[in-house]
């Protein structure tokens, strides 16, 4: 048999397809036609500037997570902590603004985004030193401290935080203007979308024309030759995940100044599991990360819409979501099988 | 049964590795299929057993040409094959491990299959001392290998292919597989051994074919071989052999591993305290897994260290609790390079230059890494020679190679070695002998460790002997005996051994 190979944009098509196919099937199965479905979510991500703009909004948590997943995958983490991260990070730098609520200055800004990448980064280097000093794995470490991040926010928001001008509303103070992030064309888009892309772009620099990213690439080959050849697996094992963990915690801040505008449970929409997906899309790849942030930012901004004008509850979005990984997962495995020629 | 093989053609991207290959086989036969590494003597077997597909060329089993497209078919033709990497599940026990493989018996009995004793039986013909109910995480590599030869023949295999067997085993447990492999031609089984080692050839096979390069080079009765015989066909020129040392060790000490206490997840090692002088080749004997890795990675690092230290020309460079960057004065070979040394995902060329990553400028440039690594490619004759290729698709001893242009070719004070030669053929086992020796006549210290005794005897000029993590004794090359190595090696006292020596 002839052995079948396609090459980068043919595997783009087909994987297209898989999912297209896949997300079809879903929307036959409840009953709906599929066609109009998947133009309504193409029209509610980008059909017009707001929903451009929402679907900006929400790639930028989802990018920063993915990055923060991404970057202790190089040396061969897996962990899924993004998400406590940005609980943590959200949960200290609220701290930090409470804290300082009558302050004023430019600096309080930059300080509470400090506070709220260093208090995610030593969460996540907690993770890190487990793994690197005991030998605990950091997937289930990273998978359970998520809960107690989520749930610590959940606790002062619903107790000692609480805003009591909020008549029982379970959230924090209304952030003073002088810590909302800068935002863009009168809508919520803010810095932090820059501030990720650019981020994005720094750490695709770091990790493949660098030494540390040569460093970080032959830890996770093989890190016994690593240790023997000199390199410091354990500092780079804790340095990867806290440098990740402040990106999480980045996102959590931006997202509870700018969106939320307060601290409340549930903020992250989710923003940490997407972002881990999002880094297994992409395969680490730092720069593939930012358009496959957009691709599910945008599918997940799409369920506001599909709630409104399709009458289907929003978590739809999370099913597509959820279908193209799967539709991706098939795709991959099927043209590897065609490809060896057991086809 | 007879098997032939027509016409055998596979190409693994730019590398041919097998070129038209024709080759028979007859019931009752062992024939070692022999040459160097990268010969395409796995690739042909595997083909025959459905790993690998040919791209051209066929396959007839007594006459009848059939299509072998899987393992799964191969092994219902009769065709059975023990790789060089075991497949037995080191959790379970010998019976466990049988008993999953076997076929006639239900999957739903496969792990309590005390009842059954079938799975079992042949291994009590021809492993009666292996216990069917230890782990086999508990056996030693020659055991394991028989078990894994044991799966084999309960398959009903007819044909029963064994890919460097004996590169593992220490030489009893070698003439053991001879005598195994002897009897299943002998009921009437077809054998094939792929082997690059002449003592194989003329062990146990009743006639050799040779490869090099791709191609069948010759077919001859092993009646008919002599090894100088072989050894052209194999290399295809004269090979060379390692200069034996003759010069002397200096008088001064440069390596002093102090009353060394370690353990990492190989094992641990106890109260080891060597000298090595300059210029001396220690060579360290025993038993696999009586503490030699430990002291390889307690010298490198990577195990942990609990009393004592290394000290090489006055500086500590290995103590407890000690941070450990890899240390230019010490370069090691170690076992199991894709395990200890290489990055598979890496290119070659990063791979060459592990130990000098930390040393690179912040941005390194990559198109001067890859002409330095041209250089080592080509002095050490890796193959395939582009140093971008990843590591993880060279064979078994080109990674050797790898490991020995990037640890050999510095200058360094103490080369450890741990079965430096293992899976390479005559002329690139001479080769990194030549590369090893060159630096104890530079004046380095040597640390070899070996189960080969005839090449420590040769070139080693002081021995000393591992037994349960401990040095059992030292001796100098030059008045040492087998007998009195052996007796060391598996843990008796020198009185009971020797007793001649004080008559």
């Amino acid at each position: 048999m002839r052995s079948f190979i396609l090459t980068g944009p043919g595997r783009l098509v087909v994987t297209i397809l898989a999912v297209l196919l896949l997300t079809s099937g879903f929307f036959i199965a409840i009953g709906r036609d599929p066609f109009s479905l998947l133009w309504l979510i193409a029209r509610s991500a980008v059909g017009d500037g707001y929903a451009l703009t929402e679907t900006l909004v929400r790639t930028t948590p989802i990018l920063l997570c993915a990055l923060a997943t991404a970057l202790p995958a190089r040396i061969g983490l897996i962990t899924v902590g993004a998400e406590g991260q940005l609980y943590f990070g959200a949960l200290i730098g609220t701290g930090f603004v409470l804290a300082n609520l009558n302050g004023t200055g430019p600096w309080l800004f930059f300080a509470m985004l400090a506070a709220a990448m260093l208090a995610a980064g030593a969460w996540a280097a907690g993770a890190a030193l487990l793994k690197s000093h005991l030998g605990v794995n950091e997937t289930i470490v990273t998978l359970l401290t998520n809960y107690v991040a989520a749930l610590l926010v959940t606790w002062v928001v619903y107790g000692s935080w609480k805003n009591p001008a909020s008549q029982g509303w379970p959230a924090t103070a209304e952030f003073p203007a002088a810590f909302k992030p800068f935002t863009f064309f009168d809508s919520r888009v803010h810095v932090g979308l820059w501030i990720a892309v650019a981020l994005a772009l720094m750490l695709h620099v770091l990790l493949t024309r660098t030494r540390w990213g040569l460093t970080l690439d032959i830890l996770r080959s093989n890190p016994r030759a690593g240790i023997a050849a000199g390199l410091r697996w354990r500092r780079n094992v804790v340095l990867t995940m806290a440098l990740g963990g402040m990106l999480a915690g980045l996102a959590g801040i931006l997202e509870t100044a700018s969106i939320q505008g307060r601290l409340q449970a549930n903020i992250s929409a989710g923003a940490g599991f997407s972002g881990f997906l999002v880094a297994w899309l992409a395969r680490n790849h730092c720069l593939r990360i930012v358009p496959m942030s957009l691709l599910v930012g945008a599918l997940l901004a799409s369920g506001d819409g599909l709630q409104m004008l399709a009458n289907l509850p929003s978590s739809i979005s999370l099913v597509v979501q959820g279908l193209l990984f799967v539709g991706v997962l098939l795709a991959g495995g099927g043209l590897r099988r065609l490809e060896r020629g057991h086809g | 049964m007879h098997i032939q093989l027509r016409g055998i053609t596979r190409r693994f991207g730019a590398t041919l590795a097998n070129d038209a290959v024709d080759l028979d086989l007859e019931a009752g036969r062992v024939t070692a299929l022999l040459g160097e590494n990268g010969a395409g003597k796995s690739t042909l077997m595997k083909i025959l057993f459905g790993y690998h597909r040919a791209d051209a060329g066929e396959i007839l089993l007594d006459g009848a040409a059939v299509r072998i497209d899987s393992p799964r078919t191969a092994t219902s033709l009769g065709i059975g094959m023990v790789f060089q990497q075991f497949s037995l599940i080191l959790a379970f026990t010998v019976r466990e491990n049988l008993a999953l493989a076997h076929p006639r018996l239900p999957w739903w009995l496969a792990r309590g299959a005390r009842a059954f004793p079938d799975p079992i039986k042949r291994l009590r013909e021809i492993a009666p001392e292996v216990d069917p109910d230890v782990q086999v995480a508990r056996l030693s590599v020659g055991e394991m290998q028989l078990v894994e030869l044991v799966k084999v023949l309960n398959l009903e295999a007819r044909v029963v292919i064994l890919d460097e067997p004996t590169s593992v085993l220490t030489p009893a447990e070698a003439e053991r597989l001879w005598a195994e492999i002897g009897r299943i031609a002998a009921d009437g089984a077809a054998v094939v051994l792929i082997t690059h080692k002449l003592d194989d050839v003329f062990a146990c096979a009743d006639d050799v074919a040779i490869m090099r390069r791709g191609r069948m080079v010759a077919r001859l009765e092993t009646a008919d071989a002599t090894a100088d015989r072989l050894v052209h066909l194999v290399v295809g020129e004269e090979p060379a052999t390692a200069q034996p040392i003759a010069a002397a060790p200096d008088a001064v000490v440069r390596t002093w591993i102090r009353t060394l206490s370690a353990s990492d997840e190989a094992g641990t090692i106890a109260d080891i305290d060597l000298r090595i002088a300059g210029g001396e080749i220690l060579g360290i004997a025993g038993v696999s897994g009586n503490g030699q890795q430990t002291l390889a990675d307690a010298i490198t690092g990577l195990a942990t260290i609990h009393v004592g230290e290394l000290i090489v020309d006055g500086r500590t460079l290995q103590a407890p609790r000690a941070e450990t960057p890899a240390q230019p004065s010490v370069a090691c070979l170690p076992e199991q390079p894709l395990r200890n040394a290489i990055a598979p995902d890496l290119s070659v060329a990063v791979n060459l230059m592990l130990k000098r990553v930390r040393d690179l400028p912040f941005l390194p440039d990559r198109s001067r890494m890859l002409a330095d690594a041209s250089a080592l490619v080509k002095a050490f004759d890796i193959r395939p020679t582009n140093p971008a290729v990843l590591a993880g698709s060279l064979s078994g001893g080109n990674l050797q190679k790898l490991v020995a242009a990037r640890e050999l070719s510095g200058s360094p004070a103490l080369v450890v070695a741990c079965y430096p030669t293992m899976g390479l053929d005559v002329a690139a086992a001479a080769a990194v002998y030549d590369a090893l020796f060159a630096h104890a006549r530079r004046g380095a210290c040597v640390l070899w460790i070996s189960e080969d005794l005839d090449d420590l005897l040769h070139y080693a000029h002081r021995i000393a002997v591992l037994y349960r993590g401990r040095v059992a004794g030292v001796v100098s090359a030059a008045t040492a005996t087998r007998r009195q190595l052996g007796a060391w090696m598996v843990g008796h006292a020198e009185a009971e051994t020797v007793p001649a020596v004080h008559a």
